[in-house]
């Protein structure tokens, strides 16, 4: 393991690339701390620990989770790479429905490439969207539940200042973006997973150190072991694959021989990876939005409702599964977008390829079909019960909300980590075998 | 100064995000967020991307340095 990084630092390109990859990280750090223009810094952190120590962060705590702590820090980059994952979600729910994306689809590289531009003018757009409303709620103080009053972190409130906020914000995500986008083409591993990786992560010390003030050692000890088990248990799932037999026919080319070989269909027992849950959790935070717009008024029904039942912080039961629910539901949507049978066995059958023992074409369409629902059941499942894990836990213990091993941020941390570190060893490969897993 | 300072932001802001959304996007979007296939860009980036990313770094400087020091001078300011 350890001479595996020795050599990894050891290749020069590999070593440039990792290097790069680090250096954009730590800019990304930097700009998550520094406060937008107008902002009293000072002021607002002694404003974060009031919210805290009463745990009501929990309206924006996944979002806050994205950007690392910046969102209520009202950083330069507060708005973290969250439009941009909105943005990228909206546009895949919408291939299904427009015909137009989906012909773009089709169309392979250059489609794709117009898609991808398409998203980045929509992060945009979200961005100033997101910008203002984040900025207005500052203003008002709903943003730290009225914990303390805005002309404290907020020195001047004119309307200048609060335009520029607007910029900076939105210019900031625009960096993001393109930090993500420069790290995919010239560092290690997708940009943008890294990104949410690095904000992830780096809320984890602060959380950890505020469970170790507030449980105590012995609580601390269980916590860190429970979340080691719950990760190699991600770690043995998310590498679960069933290998589906393909057998190419030897074809002659003019005096060429081609084909003949036997490879495999890998097909992840988890296809969906973790967007599932971040589809769920971004749309069970719509009813929080909703008491925010209508006020918390206990006399008004529709917000008496919302707040028993899909109240993020507590543990109820209807709560928990409709969590569930849209978890298993938007697993098996997400590996019908991205895995299509039909296409596959019909790209096989051209190359003169089959799976021994079923004919080509429909049949193999419908075996695929069959092996992937199969498969995306108990994948599907396992992504609702990991979601759901600290949940329960917490509500069997009572302990506070903020559980840094919390399922979303698990299954990222995992997922990104995993597949970044393949990466890496895909590059060490090209020089000497052995690389990080075995 | 602060009207200045202000004015000089927004317009590098506004600079900024065209200049990102003039690069050629890079990374097909969610579906190779989060463990999809290893993507390759083959070739190298053209002169002009090249010009492109090297305004782009000038003007994120001068964003970023415009920034603090407005910060700055409208915590003092009030």
């Amino acid at each position: 393991m350890l001479r595996a990084f020795v050599r990894a630092f050891r290749t020069p390109d590999l070593r440039n690339k990792l290097l790069f990859t680090i250096f954009i990280l730590t800019i990304f750090r930097l700009g998550s701390v520094i406060p937008a223009p107008g902002i009293d810094n000072a002021a607002i952190k002694q404003c974060l620990q009031g919210v805290q120590a009463g745990d009501s962060a929990g309206l924006y705590s996944l979002i806050n989770l994205f950007s690392g702590g910046a969102l209520l820090q009202l950083a330069v980059f507060a708005l973290g790479i969250m439009p941009y994952i909105t943005a990228s979600i909206i546009l895949n729910l919408l291939t299904v429905v427009i015909p137009r994306l989906e012909t773009l689809k089709k169309e392979g590289q250059a489609g794709q490439a117009k898609i991808t531009q398409y998203t980045r003018y929509l992060t945009v757009a979200l961005a100033v969207l997101q910008s203002t409303s984040i900025i207005a709620m500052a203003r008002t103080g709903q943003l730290f539940q009225n914990a303390c009053v805005p002309s404290s972190y907020m020195p001047q409130q004119d309307p200048l200042t609060l335009i520029t906020m607007v910029f900076v914000m939105t210019g900031g995500t625009c960096i993001i973006m393109w930090f993500g986008e420069l790290i995919t083409e010239r560092g290690v591993g997708n940009g943008m997973s890294l990104l949410i990786f690095t904000q992830i992560v780096a809320m984890f010390p602060s959380s950890m150190m505020r469970i170790w003030e507030e449980q105590g050692p012995w609580v601390f000890a269980i916590i860190v072991v429970a979340g080691l088990i719950l990760m190699a248990g991600v770690v043995f799932i998310e590498q679960a694959q069933r290998r589906i037999p393909v057998q190419y026919a030897k074809r002659m080319v003019g005096r060429r021989m081609y084909g003949g070989s036997s490879t495999y269909i890998p097909l992840k027992v988890n296809q969906a990876g973790v967007i599932p849950v971040i589809f769920a959790s971004s749309l069970l935070y719509l009813p929080q939005l909703v008491i925010g717009l209508l006020g918390n008024d206990t006399n008004n029904s529709v917000v008496n409702f919302l707040s028993t039942y899909f109240n993020p912080n507590g543990t109820h039961p209807v709560y928990m599964v409709t969590f569930f629910l849209l978890i298993v539901g938007f697993a098996f949507f997400y590996v019908a977008i991205t895995f299509n049978p039909a296409e596959v066995a019909d790209n096989m059958k051209k190359y003169g390829g089959f799976i021994p023992g079923i004919r080509p074409g429909r049949p193999t369409a419908e075996y695929l079909d069959y092996v992937l629902t199969r498969l995306t059941t108990p994948g599907a499942l396992y992504l609702g019960v990991i979601a759901l894990l600290p949940m329960l836990a917490l509500g069997a213990s009572g302990a506070a909300g903020n559980f840094p091993f919390g399922g979303t941020s698990i299954l990222i941390m995992v997922g990104v980590g995993l597949d970044t570190v393949k990466q890496i060893e895909s590059h060490l490969q090209q020089r000497n075998y052995e690389g990080f897993l075995r | 100064m602060i009207l200045g300072l202000s004015i000089v932001v927004m317009l590098c802001s506004v600079l900024l995000i065209m200049l990102v959304l003039l690069h050629k996007g890079k990374g097909g979007g969610l579906s190779d967020l989060f463990g999809g296939g290893v993507t390759s860009s083959l070739g190298g980036s053209s002169v002009v991307e090249r010009n492109l990313d090297r305004l782009t770094i000038v003007t994120a400087l001068l964003w970023i340095v415009c920034v603090v020091v407005l910060g700055l001078l409208i915590n003092r300011g009030a």
